[in-house]
């Protein structure tokens, strides 16, 4: 005999009685990552409109994985704890070098654990250890660190200075690696601000220092990079041929995961050119070096969502839905939060592509995700477009007008022009 | 339009065969492994001319070769990770032209490996060092798929309503169609129950369309589909500032259908409180709009729909008796696909020269292997999971016929492949019961606790069984 089986509970209402605590943040991951969809609800006639919300978790699964849970937290927190004992040890030994380095190591952790804002503050503090030694390729380095979390956080021209900072140092020392390292990440800073010019002046410069070097993987990044730049320059020659020189210099021996995203890089170039067979094709490669690369969900996310993408762009929205639909299994598994707002978002165009009202579940989804989870101003902004293009779509100018004014301003406070001129060129159009 | 079915007959199958190709086979070495020993069996094996071989040396490569030219079959070596290989290469050949097969070669496979495998459409999972005989056999099962033979798919006249149609000639859809040209006339509320996809939709929009207020809108809302917290504006609609997000002020869709039909979907999903208002609303035929205090009347027909057992709801105090007797004027039961027999024959044919229409092709028969599937798959998801089915299948056709090559992997892992052991087909106990086990949990979509109570023993007892298995 045995006892009897409780139905799921809805993952809406398992979060509604999780406070908003962050020592529950890896319970809340938990908790979203063994959802699964109701199975009875499949092939209901809501089933094309499942979310997050709506799936189900089992509570005898919920206690099965929590040791599981507890094992990885303990496993963390004992590296950083190590991490710290590391950097006392050399304090003591007076290795000063070796305590920035053990401190650099404590953020990378929080880092990959998608905790940004603890890795910038153990970044601060090697930073400020660093800044008090002769030696300053740790300062370098601890500055280089800082600057990428800094980008990560959305705080770009802070993410900048500490860049020009550690390249300034690097040159004074003949770091050449470390100057072509801070070149890289001043490009970003200025792609992130859509400063075009100060991009390719940066990324050529940390190119021509990696071919000097002869760091081919980095000189194979750096050109990946100045594609993605022409390309958004809509200079798509030029983002071709230096997309097909990185893929050259990875081709051979270069690792998978760079190759994958050269490819899913050439996807999107293929796609605005409008070949979508080829950018299939590309798509389809990547995902196959994802396979070989080290597990990174976000990467496999990032070309799935294109992939379905590009199959909503040329109408072959089965093929649409069916890749959204294992990009959401791939986010929920992974905990991506970040993606799956992406994903639904994507699914709510589909919806509008179809002229279904009902599509606007998915925004509602998403930009409950983006503010509830995920916290995160910039992508509450995008769901807002699109929701507004959802509803111009439908012919509902008003509704489209109010959501558009709202992703206009959340762009306008985050300093994103070049996403603020999208949101008013769109508003131009559905008052037309 | 009149509601009597009027159907031609299912012709007489004329099998038609057809001449078996040589094989292209793409052989593809395992992580950090080399597929040199594979490939110099194969190139001995092939003596015979039937098979063409050759070699990649990993997935990306093999990704891209396949992009390039058509292959029938990928021998793919999986690696230390056999599991997470075998998901990726299922997940890369979905989408290849021409949909090769895939067989799997591993070491030692275990329990759990196969009956994914099975899962997923492979053509065949082998031990290594390959043998001969085990290849020759899954190329075998191959080659005779190639000989499916055509069976020509009738003209199919259905009962349009818009882009949905009403399709069927069973005795329990000659039951329905009876049903309907009955109430169709009369203003009253309707409930439709039926599992899901069995076409409660389409039946409601059949009512509209014949019913007193077809020359309203028909317009259908989904209470599972759209969150608790927003289904009462959408129903109902609001006032500009009503609650944070009312941005502009929103028409409901009781207001939308005016004096046509408002068709209320998975209405068992709605809660308690919905369910006043909606009853409120039927009774006195008036809404308020939320944050508004004008009440505006209305004259909607009410059609609703469940796939659940709303006497069973009320016992548990899920849902109200007076809003069931209200909407329940009414019944219409709708069969599930199993039920109707023939009927997915005719279906097929339907949805086949709808799709063909669509997607701008020529498709004329099914073949007599992939018939036999879908007459085997257990429809869970019943017409609506067909249609699906058929959608795919016509999107990615070559030819003038539907195959079983065309259908999902899903149907396709259905077959007795790779059951099919040197032992003539029979299995152990051990494999029986890892077989049933992973059956189970498939249907309770991997929850332990529900699989382990249909199997009766005790979850721990279930988990250590699937440990044992590798499930």
């Amino acid at each position: 005999m045995t006892e009897p089986h409780l139905p799921p509970i809805r993952v809406e209402k398992a979060l509604a009685l999780l406070p908003e605590l962050e020592a529950l943040t890896p319970l809340r991951a938990l908790l979203v990552s063994i959802s699964r969809p109701d199975e009875r609800k499949l092939w209901a006639s809501s089933g094309p409109y499942l979310t997050l919300g709506k799936r189900g978790v089992d509570l005898d699964e919920l206690r099965r994985r929590m040791p599981q849970a507890f094992h990885r937290i303990a496993e963390h927190i004992q590296e950083l704890f190590k991490a710290y004992a590391d950097a006392l040890d050399s304090q003591q030994r007076g290795d000063a070098p070796g305590v920035v380095a053990a401190l650099l190591r404590a953020g990378h952790l929080e880092e990959e654990g998608g905790r940004l804002t603890q890795a910038r503050a153990w970044y601060e503090v090697a930073l400020h250890v660093a800044e008090q030694l002769q030696d300053r390729r740790p300062e370098v380095e601890a500055l280089r660190a800082l600057g990428y979390v800094r980008l990560a956080l959305g705080e770009y021209a802070e993410g900048a200075r500490h860049f020009q900072r550690s390249l300034a140092l690097a040159e004074g020392e003949f770091d050449q690696a470390g100057a072509t390292a801070a070149s890289e990440g001043l490009g970003e800073a200025a792609l992130a601000q859509g400063q075009w010019a100060g991009t390719h002046a940066w990324y050529s410069r940390g190119l021509r220092l990696a071919d000097a070097a002869q760091d081919a993987p980095r000189a194979g990044r750096l050109e990946r990079q100045l594609g993605v730049l022409a390309r958004k320059q809509h200079d798509l020659a030029a983002a071709g041929d230096y997309l097909r020189r990185a893929r050259e210099r990875f081709e051979s021996a270069g690792p998978p995961d760079e190759m994958a995203r050269v490819l899913n890089e050439q996807g999107r170039l293929d796609a605005q050119l409008g070949r979508y067979d080829a950018a299939s094709a590309a798509y389809r490669e990547a995902l196959a070096w994802v396979q070989r690369a080290p597990r990174d969900a976000g990467l496999e996310l990032s070309i799935r969502v294109n992939l379905a993408a590009l199959d909503l762009e040329a109408g072959r929205l089965l093929e649409a839905e069916a890749e959204l639909r294992r990009a959401e299994e791939v986010a929920i598994a992974a905990n991506l939060i970040r993606h799956l707002a992406q994903i639904y978002t994507l699914m709510g165009r589909l919806r509008g592509a179809q002229g279904d009202e009902t599509g606007f579940v998915f925004f509602e989804q998403a930009i409950e995700l983006a503010k509830a989870l995920e916290r995160s101003v910039a992508t509450e902004a995008q769901v807002y477009f699109a929701y507004g293009q959802f509803h111009s779509k439908l012919g509902q100018q008003e509704e489209a007008r109010a959501y558009l004014e709202r992703a206009r301003e959340l762009f306008d406070s985050l300093g994103e022009a070049v996403e603020r001129d999208r949101a008013d060129a769109e508003l131009r159009r559905s008052s037309a | 339009m009149s509601l009597t079915p009027a159907h031609p007959p299912v012709s007489a199958a004329t099998p038609r065969k057809e001449d078996v190709p040589r094989l292209r086979i793409l052989v593809v070495a395992g992580e950090g492994g080399s597929a040199g020993g594979v490939m110099q069996n194969l190139r001995q094996w092939a003596d015979d001319g039937q098979l063409e071989v050759d070699a990649a040396p990993d997935l990306p490569r093999a990704v891209r070769q396949l992009a390039g030219r058509r292959w029938d079959v990928v021998v793919a070596v999986l690696g230390e990770h056999p599991d997470d290989d075998l998901s990726w290469w299922v997940d890369s050949l979905r989408a290849t032209p021409g949909g090769p097969r895939l067989i799997a070669a591993v070491q030692a496979p275990s329990m759990g490996l196969v009956l994914r495998a099975e899962k997923s459409g492979v053509l065949d999972l082998l031990s290594l060092p390959l043998r001969r005989e085990e290849l020759v056999r899954a190329l075998d099962r191959l080659r005779s798929a190639t000989g499916e033979a055509a069976i020509p798919l009738p003209a199919v006249e259905a009962h349009a309503v818009g882009p949905y149609a009403l399709v069927g000639q069973s005795a329990a859809m000659l039951e329905v169609y009876k049903l309907l040209a009955r109430v169709a006339g009369s203003p009253a509320t309707v409930l439709v129950q039926g599992e899901s996809g069995t076409g409660k939709e389409v039946v409601a929009r059949t009512i509209h369309v014949n019913g007193p207020h077809a020359a309203g809108a028909f317009v259908a809302v989904n209470c599972a589909a759209i969150p608790e917290n927003l289904l009462e504006s959408e129903l109902f609609g609001h006032e500009k500032g009503a609650f944070t997000g009312a941005i502009t002020r929103k028409i409901g869709r009781f207001e939308q259908a005016g004096s046509g039909t408002l068709f209320l979907d998975e209405i068992a999903d709605m809660s308690l409180a919905l369910q006043a208002k909606i009853l409120r609303a039927v009774q006195e035929r008036e809404i308020e709009r939320v944050g508004g205090s004008e009440t505006i009347p209305i004259d909607v027909r009410l059609i609703a729909a469940t796939n659940r057992d709303l006497k069973e709801a009320i016992k548990q105090g899920r849902f109200r008796e007076d809003l069931y007797y209200r909407l329940a004027v009414v019944t219409i039961r709708l069969p599930t696909l199993a039920e109707r027999g023939d009927d997915l024959f005719l279906l097929t044919a339907h949805f086949v020269g709808q799709f063909a229409r669509r997607y701008g092709k020529q498709i004329e028969a099914i073949s007599d292997r992939a018939l036999e599937l879908l007459r085997n798959h257990a429809w869970v998801g019943n017409v609506r999971e067909l249609r699906n089915v058929i959608e795919r299948a016509v999107i990615v056709a070559t030819d003038r016929t539907i195959r079983a090559e065309q259908l999902p992997e899903e149907l396709r892992g259905e077959e007795p492949a790779l059951g099919d052991r040197p032992r003539g087909g029979l299995l152990t106990l051990a494999e029986a019961e890892a077989r049933h086990i992973a059956r189970v949990l498939s249907h309770t979509n991997g929850q332990i606790g529900a699989a382990a109570e249909i199997l009766g023993i005790h979850r721990n007892t279930l988990t250590r069984k699937m440990k044992e298995y590798g499930l």
